[in-house]
């Protein structure tokens, strides 16, 4: 068993980055399962924390801006076998990339993916995001953010994700825990890991989570999917003041490959080329 | 060559397409050579369709020029169709629905009750169809026992009493139609596939092992859609994606993870394609895309054919990274082509961009040859399996630009794919590394490097060079792809009025082999016809070769070319030079 995932490539991150707390997360929760690193795919898309999969020693595809999903859905199609995990952030995954986000969710690929949540544009030297909260000064809202912020947790499970959660880079140990059962679960694990950026965001810093986040207890019911909507929207409802972190839906629903007539026969990779006489007699049916 | 062409006009909806494809069948299993084409417009039901369906004893390339036997199902197909008809040509139509007037002296009517006949038969309209096959059968000569059994292998499979009807219907058409004037052409035992140019490109996808197709719908590429949502039960996978972005970054994914991967599109499709593109070209993924022009610009005319994007696809992206463009030249040729461009995209480590058009993808051809057996998988440079205990250097600097690729799942070579400039173990260069005297050198090796597997591909002697027919010829038209088709035929119909023309056209057009390019075009009379309004065919010959093709025919109202039409303005041409 590998004692760590991590590779000799040092993060583009700054000092003190949320990003460095969730690649810890990950790096626990992949030595836990113990995966074959040859057996995992580290797919991400581009910003910070899009570079992640320069820092493990896997399989990686650091792939284009906002299509870390469709990227990963490829690779999962065609080879069952491997461990496929998207990384990116919050615009990468809910801005550019927000249409493959609902329809990776309603797929119910199994893939798990872990957006870093820090609510503004880092590398592009900070500006608004689709989780930039009303009224936040950016460099491209100076007067304020006026729209209003998408909820990644009620939107991936109105859109049929079967694992959703919400971690905090802040405390790294918790986040393994929910990445390792997202990555565990079979079906499209979402997990919403809200990682600081000390140097663009001067609103939701360390603190501020600190003073709002707290941990879904043994009696909460993540199966129940009302129930789920309504803890959901908990930001909403308390005007951020309370940010439940946590397994907050989960489904057993049957996989895409599950359900694909091919993919059920087994792994892509592994199934036939067609022989000389299977093309010939399907010639024959033009004829 | 003795030929029948036959238009059957009417209504979508009108179940035209259908029985247009069976009489091609028939046609084609009773020893003749067939071509189809389909005109139709982008609404579901009404409006005004044609299909043309031409028989002849040699092999075509054209759905022809004018009208033999005109089967109208409608008042608008005679409004429309009649002017099309040639002189002493034949209309069959339904005298209950439908009335002619002012056809031209010599045109023979035929009024068959087409309706009557169906509801009669099986009370149901749509087989008004069936009976006209029949009469056309009739009228062309072909041998109704064929028929029998096609319509029995079509319908029975709904039911058999439905095959039975239709096999009455066509029957009755048959009877009705009498033998005054019928076409004689000759024919022979030979076996053809009836095969339109996406199921040939399809067919030769599966063959090489083409185990993935990502789509979004859009005309006319959708036909490849179908035909792998429809064999799934292959071994293959078929995944409509939520848009081409999608579609193509889902084959990056699938071609990064080992399995030989395509998608396809139209040229709006395409667009939003680019930035994937140029993925696949960074990190040097196999990938294959089909772009079937249709005409432009925007959405332009969904459902009819150009060729306006030949520089878009030689050039889209940003950035400069080696891609081959091939543009097969009939639907006999798309099979072979899908069939080699996997080959070609996993030795090179490119991407691989079929260019079609709605006519080549929507055609319908009688082909004799298949190669099956010819077809060869070859995997490029993949590595199997570690052989040191150091990082794989995926990228590692060749001198033909080509690196070994590793299949996710082996241990020892895992890499990280970068679409940021990287060094040869793909680590990234793009971020404190940038503008360092030791990284600005590693950028220009490995750019340099990728770009070399241009020259490598250029050592191939066969394919990135026109091909040459009629060579003592006094005039040559200069074709790529689909144009290539009705330009051939219009080379018969010079030379029966004593105008010697040759051809030179073009399959593979990117890369370009200049010197052989222009070894080929060199001292000749060159007319370059194609489907657009700047001549891009031309323009990518000059810039490859400095030759300007002055002299050019080029067609961008959306319709196919006739053969007629390429030979009437080739004539003017050649006259005035």
């Amino acid at each position: 068993m590998a004692t760590s995932y991590a590779s000799d490539i040092k993060p583009i991150w700054c000092p003190g980055c949320g990003d460095y707390g969730v690649h810890a997360a990950l790096n626990k929760a992949l030595i836990d399962l113990g995966i074959d690193k040859s057996k995992i795919m580290i797919v991400g898309g581009i910003g910070c924390s899009s570079a992640m999969p320069h820092t493990f020693s896997t399989y990686a595809i650091h792939g284009i801006h906002g299509r870390v999903l469709p990227i990963a859905m490829g690779v999962k199609l065609a080879n069952d076998e491997l461990t496929v995990i998207g990384v990116g952030g919050d615009g990468d995954g809910y801005g550019i990339g927000g249409n493959h986000f609902v329809h990776t969710a309603r797929r119910n690929l199994d893939i798990t993916y872990i957006v870093m949540d820090n609510q503004i544009y880092g590398l592009t030297t900070g500006q608004a995001s689709p989780t930039t909260l009303i009224g936040t000064k950016t460099k491209s809202t100076p007067f304020g953010d006026i729209e209003e912020p998408i909820n990644p947790i009620s939107v991936a499970i109105s859109a049929g994700a079967t694992y959703v959660a919400r971690g905090f880079s802040g405390d790294p140990m918790h986040l393994a825990e929910l990445i390792k059962n997202g990555i565990l679960h079979k079906g499209f694990a979402v997990i919403d890991a809200l990682s600081p950026c000390v140097t663009f965001n001067a609103l939701n810093t360390y603190d501020w989570f600190r003073q709002r986040v707290y941990k879904l207890d043994a009696s909460y019911k993540a199966e129940d999917k009302a129930n789920a909507l309504q803890k959901a929207i908990e930001t909403e409802t308390t005007n951020w003041q309370k940010i439940p972190l946590g397994l907050i839906y989960k489904e057993n629903r049957p996989t895409y490959n599950e359900l694909d007539i091919t993919l059920k026969q087994g792994s892509l990779i592994k199934q036939p080329l067609p022989t000389k006489d299977q093309v010939r007699s399907l010639l024959d049916g033009y004829a | 060559m003795s030929e029948v062409v036959i238009r059957v006009a009417g209504a979508n909806g009108d179940g035209i397409e259908s029985s247009g494809m069976l009489l091609l069948k028939i046609a084609a299993r009773s020893g003749r050579y067939v071509f189809g084409y389909r005109s139709y417009q982008s609404v579901i039901k009404g409006g005004h369709v044609w299909y043309q369906i031409r028989i002849a004893d040699e092999k075509l390339y054209s759905h022809g020029s004018d009208i033999d036997i005109l089967v109208a199902l409608n008042q608008d197909a005679i409004t429309y169709q009649l002017k099309h008809v040639k002189e002493g040509g034949i209309v069959i139509y339904d005298p209950s629905r439908t009335t002619i007037s002012g056809a031209p002296q010599g045109t023979k009517l035929i009024g068959i009750p087409l309706l009557d006949i169906a509801t009669k038969v099986s009370g149901d309209p749509i087989m008004r169809n069936t009976v006209a096959l029949g009469a056309v059968l009739r009228l062309a000569g072909i041998d109704i026992a064929v028929a029998d059994e096609l319509i029995n292998e079509t319908f029975s499979k709904k039911s058999q009493q439905i095959a039975d009807q239709n096999i009455k219907a066509a029957a009755e058409g048959y009877n009705f139609a009498g033998v005054e004037r019928t076409f004689n052409i000759k024919n022979d035992s030979r076996r053809r596939y009836v095969l339109d140019g996406n199921t040939a490109l399809s067919v030769g996808a599966y063959a090489a092992g083409c185990k993935f197709y990502a789509a979004y719908p859009m005309t006319p590429a959708s036909g490849i859609l179908h035909w792998f949502a429809s064999h799934e039960n292959l071994g293959v996978v078929f995944k409509q994606t939520e848009d081409e972005i999608t579609a193509i970054n889902a084959t990056i994914g699938a071609a990064s993870a080992g399995v030989r991967a395509m998608c396809g599109t139209s040229g709006g499709g395409f667009s939003l394609m680019v930035e994937g593109l140029g993925l696949a070209g960074m990190i040097e993924v196999p990938i294959v895309v089909v772009e079937a022009e249709r005409t432009g610009p925007s959405t332009g005319l969904p459902t009819k054919t150009e060729q306006a994007d030949l520089l878009f696809v030689n050039h889209a992206a940003q950035g400069e990274f080696p891609r081959i463009v091939v543009a097969p030249r009939s639907a006999e040729e798309s099979f072979k082509i899908a069939s080699e461009a996997f080959n070609l995209a996993e030795m090179y480590q490119c991407p691989v961009i079929i260019l079609s058009d709605l006519y080549m993808a929507e055609h319908i051809e009688g082909v004799e040859e298949i190669d099956a057996d010819g077809v060869k998988v070859e995997r490029g440079r993949v590595q199997a399996e570690a052989t040191n205990d150091g990082r794989f250097d995926r990228y590692k600097i060749t001198d033909d630009g080509i690196s070994p690729r590793s299949i996710p799942g082996t241990p020892g070579l895992e890499f990280v794919a970068a679409s940021d400039e990287h060094n040869e173990y793909g680590d990234l260069i793009s971020d404190v590394f940038a503008g360092i005297d030791e990284y600005v050198e590693k950028r220009k090796r490995m750019h340099e490097k990728r770009m070399r597997k241009i020259d490598t591909m250029l050592k191939n002697e066969d394919l990135f060079k026109p091909e040459l027919e009629g060579g003592q010829a006094d005039y040559f038209f200069v074709t790529f792809g689909s144009a290539t088709m009705p330009a051939k035929e219009a080379v018969k119909l010079l030379s029966n009025e004593g105008l010697r023309f040759g051809i030179i056209s073009f399959s593979y057009l990117l890369p370009i082999d200049a010197e052989k390019t222009l070894k080929i075009l060199n001292g000749k009379k060159l007319i370059d016809v194609e489907y657009n309004f700047t001549g891009q065919l031309a323009q990518h010959i000059k810039s490859a070769t400095g030759i300007n093709i002055e002299k050019r025919i080029l067609k961008y109202d959306g319709e196919a070319f006739t053969p007629k039409e390429i030979a009437e303005q080739a004539k003017l041409i050649a006259n005035g030079w």
